[in-house]
């Protein structure tokens, strides 16, 4: 079977301000100038680049064949986000390469876009054309979508005045009826009240069930194991192991130290 | 879908109904038989300095473009009493300040037209580019939480926030028609240029903002030194005065600004003037090389904004 997602030594290099925090700032033209003024002797005091670059990504490579649901698990700061924005086309790879054979669709937030001045209505057609929906396609699913979030009364107010559980369950309706071949998602799954996030899972459950390729990125090892039949493990920007879910999750378990983590899953 | 080399590719989900039960106890992949184009949809890769315009991707994206436009519309006049009034509010605050000060006492000659509506005219499209240029330049950084974390073609938002002002350009033009009747100008063959004026004032003001709003993602300054050049650029530009108030030895100099061209043949077109042609010329030629350039060194720019912003 040919895979639909091929990512080959993805590398992500980030430049680092001495003294600022880990990530690029921008700068202002004095400044540019000054160092473009400087460069000529600025090769000769520090070799090249120097100590002041981070690799989120080295050398990363993995297939997920279609229909798969991959989970993306590590700690904080291993490089899980970095890949998912490198996939969604929002940063471009230092090295490498991915194939995409199928269209993609990301949700890196719940809500992108989402103004507080307009109606949930308004809302809902702007975020799911952000998301990538056709104007018809947002017209056959509209009632399906207020209806998920359950704020039927309230579409036509303004979403500022919405408490912040209508509008994660409203941002979380435009996203759920997205209808991609791959599904991107970066930890937004659970949100709302525990009714509104059992919903949210069995609608995730219906997504992965229908067929489509899921990249999940999450903390939560209890819907890892639940939902995803292999798994990948980031440290430090590479991938320490890829294989079946409870493999994985062990893996995991020995390097944070942390036993009862995988034995407290579902 | 259109793969990478332009061709359309189909992809038929075929679904095998796999039983929940025997999932459960075999644990099986629920079987989804692709047929998986040969060629990938897309390929990330980095890129070389010259990045393709991919127009087809933009085209792809217009009803993005309308629903960004939309919002900027739509937000700009919630919650307020006058609401769209206010687009016509503020050319013609500006063109009764400018007929006191600049018609009757500083008595700048006005070749013969009524003093407010030789103001109006001009007034009209300058306040259309200027918005236009700042809320381009403005849109990127503006709209930094879309850029982060949705991917689109990000030439859409610069587009969208000069496309905006469109509409508040043509409530505005509402009291333009309402001064020429008072005035008794009538309606030639020449207004058939107006259009094309009108859409040449679009993409300058687009490919300004362009190039400023992706120059202030890296560079912050754009912010304050924008207003100050739009002020220069409105004196440069034949608004309160007409170009032939510019001694003869000066005038190569507001000749270099494609705004000249643009406002005198509005005039001209408006009060049954002659065109100045050559300097409409210029202004075209002018218009599409920045709308050009500044595409394709937003294109260049594009793969770090993500990143500055």
């Amino acid at each position: 079977m040919k895979p639909i997602i091929k990512v080959a030594n993805i590398s992500k290099q980030f430049r680092i301000t001495p003294g600022e925090s880990p990530s690029v700032r921008y700068e202002t033209l004095r400044e540019s100038l000054v160092k473009l003024a400087r460069s000529p002797f600025a090769r000769i005091r520090h070799n090249g680049r120097g100590d002041d670059t981070i690799w989120a990504l080295k050398d990363v490579n993995f297939e997920v064949m279609p229909g798969e649901v991959m989970g993306i698990i590590g700690p904080n700061g291993a490089g899980k986000s970095t890949l998912l924005k490198v996939l969604s086309r929002i940063i471009e790879p230092t090295t490498g390469r991915v194939d995409l054979y199928g269209r993609v669709a990301s949700l890196l937030e719940v809500g992108t876009g989402f103004h507080p001045d307009l109606s949930g209505r308004e809302n809902v057609y702007l975020n799911g054309a952000i998301l990538g929906m056709k104007h018809r396609e947002i017209d056959a699913r509209f009632d399906e979508i207020v209806a998920f979030a359950e704020v039927e009364r309230f579409i036509d107010t303004a979403v500022k005045h919405y408490s912040s559980g209508m509008y994660l369950r409203l941002a979380f309706a435009v996203a759920a009826h997205l209808d991609p071949e791959i599904l991107i998602v970066d930890e937004v799954l659970a949100v709302g009240d525990a009714s509104f996030q059992k919903k949210c899972l069995r609608k995730m459950d219906d997504v992965t069930r229908s067929g489509r390729t899921v990249l999940l990125v999450t903390h939560s090892l209890a819907m890892v194991r639940q939902l995803c039949r292999r798994a990948i493990l980031f440290n430090e920007g590479r991938i320490a192991k890829t294989g079946p879910t409870d493999d994985v999750l062990a893996c995991y378990d020995q390097m944070c130290n942390l036993p009862h983590l995988t034995a407290q899953v579902k | 879908m259109i793969s990478t080399t332009g061709e359309k590719v189909e992809a038929v989900p075929v679904m095998q109904k796999v039983n929940d039960e025997a999932s459960e106890a075999v644990n099986i992949l629920p079987s989804l038989m692709y047929d998986l184009p040969e060629k990938p949809i897309v390929t990330i890769e980095p890129h070389k300095s010259w990045v393709p315009l991919n127009l087809r991707d933009l085209w792809a994206c217009r009803e993005l473009l309308y629903f960004l436009m939309l919002r900027d519309i739509k937000v700009r006049y919630k919650q307020t009493v006058l609401g769209a009034a206010w687009a016509v509010i503020q050319p013609l605050v500006t063109m009764i300040i400018f007929t006191y000060f600049f018609g009757k006492l500083a008595r700048m000659p006005t070749e013969g037209v009524p003093t407010p509506i030789f103001f109006y005219t001009a007034v009209l499209l300058w306040t259309f580019f200027s918005n236009g240029v700042t809320n381009g330049a403005n849109s990127l950084v503006g709209n930094s939480n879309l850029i982060t974390k949705v991917y689109f073609p990000r030439l859409i938002i610069p587009s969208a926030a000069v496309g905006a002002g469109l509409l508040d350009f043509a409530i505005a033009s509402v009291l333009l028609v309402g001064l020429l009747v008072y005035y008794g100008f009538s309606v030639t063959w020449a207004y058939l240029l107006l259009l094309p004026l009108i859409l040449l004032t679009t993409l300058l003001a687009l490919g300004v903002g362009i190039w400023f709003s992706a120059l202030n993602v890296k560079y912050r300054d754009v912010r304050y030194a924008l207003p100050f050049l739009i002020q220069v650029w409105f004196f440069v530009s034949p608004i309160i005065y007409p170009s032939s108030l510019v001694p003869e030895e000066w005038r190569w100099f507001p000749a270099l600004n494609p705004l000249t061209g643009i406002i005198e043949s509005f005039r001209a077109t408006l009060f049954g003037r002659e065109v100045p042609w050559l300097a409409l010329a210029y202004s075209a030629a002018f218009t599409l090389v920045m709308l050009v350039y500044s595409s394709y060194a937003f294109r260049r720019m594009e793969r770090s904004f993500a990143e500055l912003i």
